[in-house]
């Protein structure tokens, strides 16, 4: 058996786990915004496919530096593009919604 | 110099070039030289069709109700041009040109990370480039190169599917190439070359590769989500059902306005190169040249809202992009300084590669200066869309990416074909574009100011003096352009067989015969010293 | 290194050298990966924040029994897979091409159950987000074709993936088969299971934001 078969194995365990609390979260009686709340067990378990079995501290250093860019520049493309539709200031129309 | 052992065998008397001369073995060429060339080619070829659109959108102007009689074909024709030089020549240029030919023989490296990638870069790059001629053959597109809905979505009678695929295709191509540099530069440098013993022109290759890899996925996105739009109607940019035009303005310039950093970062390298090989001096402050390359790359990702101050976007937004615009002209203008210290007390010699050099300061200046005029909120309410943001792209593209792109052409062509071209035809040359471009855009910042609209197929008379000016000097630029592709052509049959070091240059890629071998060197070099150590200016001798 | 001379023909310095490049190659490829989802993303905020009653109207017709079915699959596959990558690395080829196999079976039924069954049945439901047909009219209408624009392209772009994916690591069995990979060389083998991981991460993205927000 190889050396790594039991960490691969705890580590699905716990992403089933967690895909059980975000299952389980969803039926909670939250509002719209705060529900978006349920996406951070799904940040873990992708932290940890990440981690254990893509295994990014395993490669030379500039690969962990090139999924960390991914991630930094994912959070600006969300971040700075999001800033304009929650700051807009939105002028009703008089016309009514075409549907 | 760093110590290396060339090789002074029989061998070596074989290139690149000459070691295999079937159709075969260019078209399926791993080697990076190779297909550096094979891209010198189809961007040559690019070139001058985005060009010949822009003759005629210049032969259009020459009167104010339009020479062209329709407003719809003049549409497809700005669009051509701005499509093909942009994705097709300023994108590509220097990186895959210069860039795929020098950067492995800067590091001492015997090729790219990952040579068969390289290849079916270029194969991608013209498999877009035929899709993009075919949608232009058969009517083209009229919605100008940043294809904004609801036009391009909804009202366009044009080709706009097949000439986004065209587009779609190509960006692969860029994110091929972006990946292989840095995977290169990171694991292939030569034993002894620190980072801050690489030239600037691999920091800037690298810098700019950091653009191609990180915003070309999201060009991809946005080009498909617009062709679903038009197929299917599936209205993300629709606001009819709830979607949002200004969603499609937000995902092109995140990638297009990095995009312009791609175009003119390699530039800036090429410049970083020329300046001490021709003024026979260290770079002025290497470090700040460095980083500052890779400050532009990281910050040209906070600005692209500056290109939608009237789209509609939050005033709020607008405040903070503009901000940010001002932050990322900074680092350019510290390599401005820095190429004007290198040149401080240095034994100056104009050759041709130093005419355009010194034409590109003086041209991207003007550009970049103006860059701020438009970067505040104010200003550009009322310069947005007119002629004097047309001036100002030009002079930072034009007058400053592709006459640096003529820079390096002429000072690695000794390196890259063994010839040397014909020294006064090329000063003459660099002085001519110099004169066609001033002639053909200044005027184009005052009918801005004035307020003449672009992408418009026609004028009020009052503008026609100034647009009659542009024009002429549009001829004259031509002229200045297709001189050398003559000489340069000629020189390959007829020039002067080039050394090793025509320049008296330092860096790796000198030190090994012109043209190469096809391994590039003949043992792995070990590099003991920095970048650009030239000797005093006493000692130094006329040209080898 | 030493002034020793260096015979310029090959261009890693060592096998260690040439495999840490692959794996840090793919890495770099993941990243624009990360970029291209990236882009539909935001799209999801946009339409979500300008429609959100239409939008999470649309998302609690989705059929969560089998997105989370279906994730419970992936998460599988990418463990098998794994167990795979480990195999090779102690040179078990027979098992090696096992998992190959496991993780295939397990893709194939992930599409399966995607495209065959739950997209049949949206389309049953008349959830294809273009056309008159559609499921929803009146006001929230708009905000539930754009939920399903986005279930759709975003299924069928990471549907594309997968397909991908398996047929990477069937190349891998193959080779594995051929007996090509030994404890010194797993490459291939480890870089298609970054690339069959990370379309994995796609979907555990992707299920919440279809399955489990807007279900309230």
């Amino acid at each position: 058996m190889p050396p790594r078969l039991p960490r691969l194995l705890i580590a699905w365990v716990i992403l089933l786990a967690l895909l059980g609390i975000e299952f389980g979260a969803s039926f909670l009686p939250l509002a719209p915004w705060p529900r978006v709340l349920i996406l951070l067990p799904a940040l873990a378990m992708a932290a940890i496919v990440g981690v254990v079995f893509m295994e990014v501290g395993r490669g030379p250093v500039v690969a962990r530096g090139f999924a960390v860019a991914g991630l930094f520049w994912l959070l600006v493309l969300l971040g700075l593009g999001s800033m304009d539709p929650l700051t807009r200031t939105d002028y009703h129309t008089t016309v009514a919604h075409p549907e | 110099m760093s110590t290396t052992v060339v090789v002074e065998t029989a061998e070596l008397e074989r290139s690149y070039l000459t070691d295999k001369v079937s159709i075969a073995s260019w078209l399926l060429a791993t080697d990076h030289k190779r297909i550096a060339i094979l891209y010198l080619g189809s961007i040559t070829f690019f070139f001058f069709i985005g060009g010949f659109a822009a003759a005629l959108v210049r032969l259009n102007l020459l009167v104010p109700e339009g020479l062209i009689p329709s407003a719809e074909t003049y549409n497809r024709l700005f669009t051509t041009h701005g499509v093909i030089m942009v994705w097709f020549f300023l994108v590509p240029a220097v990186p895959v040109t210069l860039g795929n030919f020098i950067l492995p023989l800067m590091l001492g490296a015997r090729d790219l990370a990952f040579p068969r990638l390289n290849l079916i870069s270029w194969y991608l790059f013209m498999a877009g480039g035929a899709v993009e001629l075919y949608a232009l053959f058969i009517g083209g597109v009229d919605t100008g190169w940043t294809f904004y809905p609801p036009l391009s979505s909804t009202f366009s009678q044009g080709h706009v599917v097949l000439a986004v695929l065209g587009v779609f295709i190509s960006g692969f191509s860029s994110i091929a190439t972006g990946l292989n540099f840095i995977v290169t530069i990171h694991r292939l440098r030569a034993p002894g070359m620190t980072w801050y013993k690489m030239p600037i022109f691999v920091w800037s290759l690298y810098s700019t590769s950091v653009i191609f890899v990180l915003a070309t996925p999201v060009l991809a996105i946005t080009l498909l989500l617009l062709a679903f739009e038009r197929i299917f109607r599936i209205g993300v940019f629709d606001p009819a059902i709830g979607g949002d035009p200004i969603l499609f303005q937000h995902m092109f310039w995140f990638y297009s306005h990095p995009a312009v950093y791609i175009m003119i970062l390699p530039g800036f390298g090429v410049i970083s190169e020329i300046m001490p090989a021709f003024c026979r001096r260290r770079l002025f402050g290497y470090k700040f040249v460095a980083w500052a390359s890779v400050s532009i790359a990281v910050i040209s990702f906070f600005v692209w809202g500056h290109h939608m101050f009237v789209s509609g976007q939050s005033l709020y937004a607008s405040v903070v992009f503009s901000l940010l615009s001002y932050a990322v002209a900074v680092p350019s203008a510290i390599k401005v300084f820095n190429w004007l210290g290198t040149m401080h007390k240095g034994y100056i010699r104009f050759d041709a590669p130093m005419l355009y050099a010194l034409g590109f300061i003086g041209l991207f200046t003007i550009g970049g200066l103006t860059g701020l005029f438009v970067a505040a909120l104010a200003a550009d309410v009322h310069l947005t869309q007119t002629y004097f943001i047309v001036a100002h792209f030009h002079y930072v593209m034009v007058g400053g990416m592709v006459t640096a792109f003529f820079a390096g052409l002429h000072y690695w062509w000794p390196k890259i074909t063994g010839r040397m071209y014909p020294e006064m035809w090329g000063r003459a040359g660099a002085l001519i574009i110099f004169l066609g471009f001033n002639v053909t855009f200044a005027p184009q910042f005052l009918l801005g100011y004035l307020g003449m609209p672009r992408r418009y197929h026609s004028y009020p008379p009052d503008f026609q003096v100034l647009n009659v000016l542009s024009s002429a000097g549009a001829t004259i630029l031509a002229a200045g352009y297709l001189l050398p592709l003559f000489y340069l052509t000629w020189s390959l049959f007829r020039g002067e067989r080039a050394p090793a070091n025509p320049w008296g240059a330092t860096g790796l890629e000198w030190q090994t015969p012109s043209p190469p071998p096809a391994k590039n060197f003949a043992s792995t070099p070990v590099v003991t010293e920095p970048p650009y150590t030239y000797p005093p200016p006493e000692l130094v001798q006329n040209r080898v | 290194m030493s002034d020793a001379y260096v015979p310029h023909e090959f261009q890693y310095s060592s096998a260690d050298h040439q495999a840490g490049t692959a794996v840090a190659g793919m890495w770099l490829f993941l990243a624009t990966e990360v970029l291209f989802f990236g882009g539909l993303f935001l799209c999801w905020i946009y339409a979500r924040t300008q429609n959100l009653a239409g939008f999470d109207a649309g998302a609690r017709e989705t059929e969560l029994w089998i997105g989370t079915l279906n994730t419970g699959i992936l998460l599988t596959s990418s463990l098998v897979y794994s167990t795979g990558v480990a195999f090779a690395r102690i040179g078990d080829n027979r098992r090696l091409v096992q998992c190959c196999l496991g993780a295939i079976g397990l893709g194939l039924a992930f599409l399966v159950l995607k495209f065959g069954l739950e997209w049949s049945d949206d389309f049953a439901k008349h959830l294809w987000p273009v056309g008159p047909d559609f499921k929803f009219t009146g006001p929230i209408a708009g905000g539930a074709r754009l939920f399903y624009v986005f279930y759709f392209i975003g299924t069928g772009l990471h549907g594309v993936h997968m397909v991908v994916g398996v047929f990477l690591v069937a190349m891998i069995a193959w080779r594995a088969r051929r007996g090509e990979f030994s404890p010194a060389y797993t490459t291939p083998v480890e870089v298609v299971g970054m690339y069959w991981s990370f379309v994995d991460v796609v979907w555990i993205i992707l299920y919440p934001l279809i399955y489990l927000i807007g279900r309230s």
